[in-house]
């Protein structure tokens, strides 16, 4: 079990910048998520973790051990693919024995491991099978397996759960949290989806265009964005985004006027900044009736959801959405009156995209 | 069915009838060499009244007896023996070069990877036929001197394996890399990160999943030794089948229909190939191509 | 030099050592020989005698005299020009016909006719020129003959091959053009699968006809590999000579009007009687350098080098 540290890592394809100076630091027996866009960079990530690719610049450590220069099979890793990569040619067995053949490991020992390690993956009356033969949740429980085979120091996972049908991508997410925490084996986890990095991951690594935006606990990146793509990134639906302009004490949003929230007050007069973006996500909001305090406009359109619905209303023209309960009922061009939960809104610069209180910091 | 199926039956029919015609010469040549092959005399003249079955060019043929009189011998299974030993050996070293070649030039990066490359498309683009002379010049200059005949027959099979195997080779590792190249990384980076060196890797992950385009290339690397005339007229001492036909079909005790069989021996093994391996001629064929 | 890399160059030395070995064995010594030879008077492989003995550019200019006076290599010339030409026209678009008949009709069907017209090219040689040595032979025994004696167009055989020079050129464009038309029909074949369905399926709602969706959609989409198809044939016609050699040997086509260079490169360093391989070498650097120079145009014309993706991974 380690501690991975990475240092100013920077990837270059050619003339393309993968990666730009990441810092990060994994803890030990920590589920860390790499969450990004595809094309941000978080696999071409992980695959440097793992060896696959090295670095142009920077170093990275397991826990003191510099293993920059060290061959991808000499880092102790499991990799568990987004296709899994299961040898066709071979079976479940041999598949799963194969790290540990080239290991030159005696055979009862294979034997003894390789159940084991299905046992705990409730494959073990699979063994015999080939993996054309399995169906997607069984492949990647292989997958899994021959990742784990050989009690690597970290494991990591590159969009394992993307080649799965909905309703069994619930059951594994919660299966490998489990698993995860009892081996007590740091993970990395690379996937686009926003739901299983919030569902599974002890801390979420926000990526886009090569860089880390944000690095926090599922709760900090969720309510705290730092930039305005994270807010926009994560939830869905996504965060609601409105300009809005500084008038006094007041933020003027179109035709409507709402005060500015308490914990902003002292950021935007030292920043003296007159033009933001005004965010809060969907459920931070309720709907009232009528013209009243609030952000006005008019229902544009309602879809339920069962539980709750979600409303589509528009503020002169610029969409926004809000949950609201299932007893309630609208009608089309309706006007209402949005009231924000003062204590989650955020404010972020128009420019820069960045929530204002990183920008008062800075 | 790559078109819908508004186009008429009648259309199709009409194109089907053209392709007949246009194929008449092909189907004609190639049924009445086997035709005669099995008639006392020839029928190539397309007069089906001078058709006698027999099978006696056969069995004359197998047993090597070249005229019908007289007492004119040759070791027939000694020559199809050689033609096989050409054949499977170009088949081994192409397939052997290719696998190793191909992998390389689709999986490892290294300076001077894209130089090799197009060396490769040039000496495929351009056939070595054009430079035997050279090629004879170094046999003359490497063949053992002052041993017994046996001696120079084995090095002259040696060579001619090596020297057609050659011309294959530019094609062959083209094809291969291409094969390689649909192979997803992931299963290589898997092998690695589990532990396996480049050469493990290749030979238990990769060639097991490259099968079908180790089938085709050693397929094509056959027929390539088998077909072969002018490599194993200038090198080879021994005869092959193409050499016997070569040599006989003007000789004047030679039977006619004899010769016919002999071909019709010679060409069987190209038809039990295109039937056995039709998919992966038609398909594989194209796939040298694509970059 | 760290680990990684000096694992990469045993591993590299490994995989390509057997491909590089065969590569200077068979191409870039005899290529180095055979422009040595050009410059010796060397003749009836006799090596000792003559291998070290210098004549500069005598056997070029041999070749160009023979070029303005031979009328023996005159005829080479001219049926290598006129081969080469006529043969890549036939080549290109009798594979552009057949791979978009085949392409209309029947999936089965079309696919038996591929095979019958990849034939040619997996045939052994010889067994290949013996089919046309029957079927064109000057006797009545040639199927050629028979039949047009039996239509009454002519009244007794006549020695096809001997005509000179459209009589022999014509067997030899045939039994080429043959064997060529199976390397287009293969290419184009797998370019019009890869063409979306769909496209031809709106065209046909459209109403366009198959003369028109073939026109239209479908051969321009195969521009590439119709470049790709006439360069290689190309390059493949001028170096290849198999399947005339037996046609020649058999004087079953005149022995002038039937040489192509690349043949008379061979028979001048290996046929019956008098061989000089000096002047054999000195044509063959003559081919040599065509094909060089073509087969590099050949890759800048086609962009190869733009297919050719980098592989991934820095282990």
């Amino acid at each position: 079990m380690v501690e991975i540290t990475l240092k100013g890592i920077t990837k270059r394809f050619g003339n393309f910048l993968a990666l730009d100076n990441i810092n990060l630091k994994i803890n030990d027996r920590e589920f860390m998520a790499l969450l990004g866009p595809s094309g941000s960079g978080k696999s071409t990530l992980l695959y440097t973790i793992a060896g696959i690719y090295r670095p142009t610049r920077g170093r990275i450590y397991f826990d003191d051990r510099d293993v920059t220069d060290i061959p991808p099979k000499d880092r102790n890793v499991g990799l568990v693919f987004q296709n899994w990569a299961l040898y066709p040619h071979m079976t479940v067995f041999e598949n799963i024995a194969f790290p540990l053949e080239l290991r030159k490991v005696p055979r009862d020992e294979i034997e003894r491991k390789v159940r084991e390690v299905a046992k705990m993956l409730h494959i073990e009356n699979l063994l015999h099978r080939y993996p054309w033969q399995l169906s997607g949740g069984q492949q990647q429980r292989v997958a899994i397996a021959r990742a784990l085979v050989k009690e690597p120091d970290v494991l990591l996972l590159d969009e394992p759960l993307s080649n799965l049908d909905t309703l069994l991508r619930l059951e594994v997410r919660a299966e490998l949290k489990r698993l995860q925490k009892e081996l007590g084996i740091t993970a990395v986890y690379v996937t686009h989806d926003q739901a299983e990095a919030l569902a599974m991951a002890d801390r979420i690594a926000v990526i886009k265009e090569g860089k880390i935006l944000q690095v926090g606990t599922p709760n900090e990146v969720y309510y705290k964005p730092k930039y305005k793509f994270v807010g926009w990134f994560l939830g869905n639906p996504p965060m609601n985004f409105v300009e809005a302009e500084v008038e006094g004490d007041y933020l003027r949003v179109y035709s409507s006027r709402i005060p500015v929230p308490s914990h902003y007050r002292e950021i935007i007069e030292k920043l003296g900044i007159k033009e933001v973006i005004l965010g809060f996500r969907p459920h931070d909001a309720q709907i009232v009736k009528g013209v009243g305090d609030g952000l006005l406009g008019e229902v544009y359109s309602f879809e339920p959801l069962g539980r709750e619905q979600i409303v589509t209303i528009s503020l002169d023209g610029v969409f926004i959405k809000v949950f609201a309960p299932e007893e309630e009922s609208f009608t089309f061009g309706e006007k209402v009156t949005v009231e924000i939960r003062e204590d989650r809104i955020i404010l972020f610069d128009k420019e820069k995209e960045v929530a204002l209180e990183y920008l008062y910091k800075d | 069915m790559k078109d819908i199926e508004i186009r008429s039956e009648r259309f199709q029919w009409i194109v089907i009838l053209a392709l007949l015609l246009a194929s008449l010469p092909l189907i004609l040549g190639y049924t009445l060499l086997i035709l005669s092959s099995f008639s006392k005399e020839m029928v190539t003249n397309l007069d089906l009244t001078s058709f006698h079955f027999t099978l006696e060019n056969w069995l004359y043929l197998l047993q090597g007896k070249l005229a019908i009189t007289g007492g004119i011998r040759v070791d027939i299974w000694r020559i199809v023996f050689n033609t096989l030993l050409v054949a499977l050996g170009v088949a081994l070293v192409v397939t052997l070069v290719s696998t190793m070649a191909g992998y390389s030039l689709s999986r490892i990066d290294f300076k001077g990877r894209k130089h090799m490359m197009i060396l490769l498309l040039i000496l495929h683009a351009f056939p070595g036929v054009a430079l035997i002379v050279g090629v004879y010049l170094l046999y003359l200059l490497t063949v053992p001197q002052g041993q017994g005949l046996d001696v120079l027959r084995l090095y002259s099979f040696f060579y001619v394996i090596l020297a057609r195997a050659a011309l294959e080779i530019p094609m062959s590792v083209w094809l291969m890399k291409g094969f390689f190249d649909t192979v997803p990384w992931e299963f290589e980076w898997s092998g690695i990160i589990d532990g396996a060196s480049r050469i493990e890797v290749w030979w238990k992950i990769m060639l097991p999943l490259v099968k079908p385009g180790i089938l085709a290339v050693a397929l094509f690397a056959f027929l390539a030794g088998w077909q072969d005339i002018i490599y194993v007229r200038t090198f080879l001492i021994d005869q092959t089948l193409a050499t016997f036909i070569e040599a006989n079909i003007e000789a004047e005790y030679s039977h006619m229909p004899l010769i016919a069989a002999a071909g019709t021996l010679y060409l069987l093994p190209t038809i039990v190939f295109f039937i056995v391996a039709q998919e992966i001629l038609l398909q594989s064929y194209s796939g040298g191509i694509k970059g | 030099m760290n680990r990684m890399g000096r694992e990469k160059i045993k591993d590299l030395s490994f995989f390509l050592f057997p491909m590089i070995l065969m590569i200077l064995f068979f191409y870039i010594i005899p290529l180095v020989m055979t422009v040595y030879t050009s410059f010796t008077p060397l003749r009836n492989w006799n090596v000792e005698r003559y291998l070290f003995e210098f004549v500069g550019l005598y056997n070029y200019e041999r070749l160009l005299y023979m070029f303005q006076h031979d009328p023996t290599f005159k005829a080479v010339i001219l049926t290598t020009v006129v081969f080469l030409g006529i043969t890549l026209v036939i080549n290109v678009l009798g594979g552009l016909v057949l791979a978009l008949a085949t392409f209309f009709i029947n999936e089965r069907i079309a696919s038996g006719f591929r095979l019958l017209w990849l034939l040619p090219r997996m045939s052994p040689i010889a067994v290949y020129s013996l089919v046309w040595y029957y079927f064109f032979h000057g006797s009545e025994i040639g199927t050629l003959n028979s039949i047009l004696m039996k239509l009454g167009v002519i009244s007794q055989p006549i020695p096809w091959g001997q005509i000179i020079p459209w009589g022999a050129w014509s067997i030899l464009i045939f039994v080429n053009g043959l064997v060529g038309v199976s390397f287009g029909m293969i290419v184009f074949t797998s370019a019009l699968n890869q063409i979306p369905r769909e496209l031809i399926i709106a065209a046909r709602v459209d109403g366009a006809s198959t003369w028109d969706i073939s026109r239209k959609i479908l051969i321009p989409l195969m521009r590439w590999h119709i470049l790709y198809v006439l360069t290689w044939q190309f390059l493949s016609l001028l170096t290849t000579f198999h399947h005339i050699f037996l046609l020649v040997q058999w004087n079953l086509i005149n022995r002038d009007y039937g040489t192509t260079l690349a043949l008379y490169v061979f028979n001048t360093a290996f046929g019956r009687g008098e061989q000089d391989q000096g002047l054999a070498a000195a044509a063959a650097v003559i081919l040599s350098i065509v094909g060089i120079i073509g087969g590099y145009l050949t890759l800048k014309l086609l962009k190869f080098e733009k297919m050719m993706k980098k592989p991934r991974g820095d282990f």
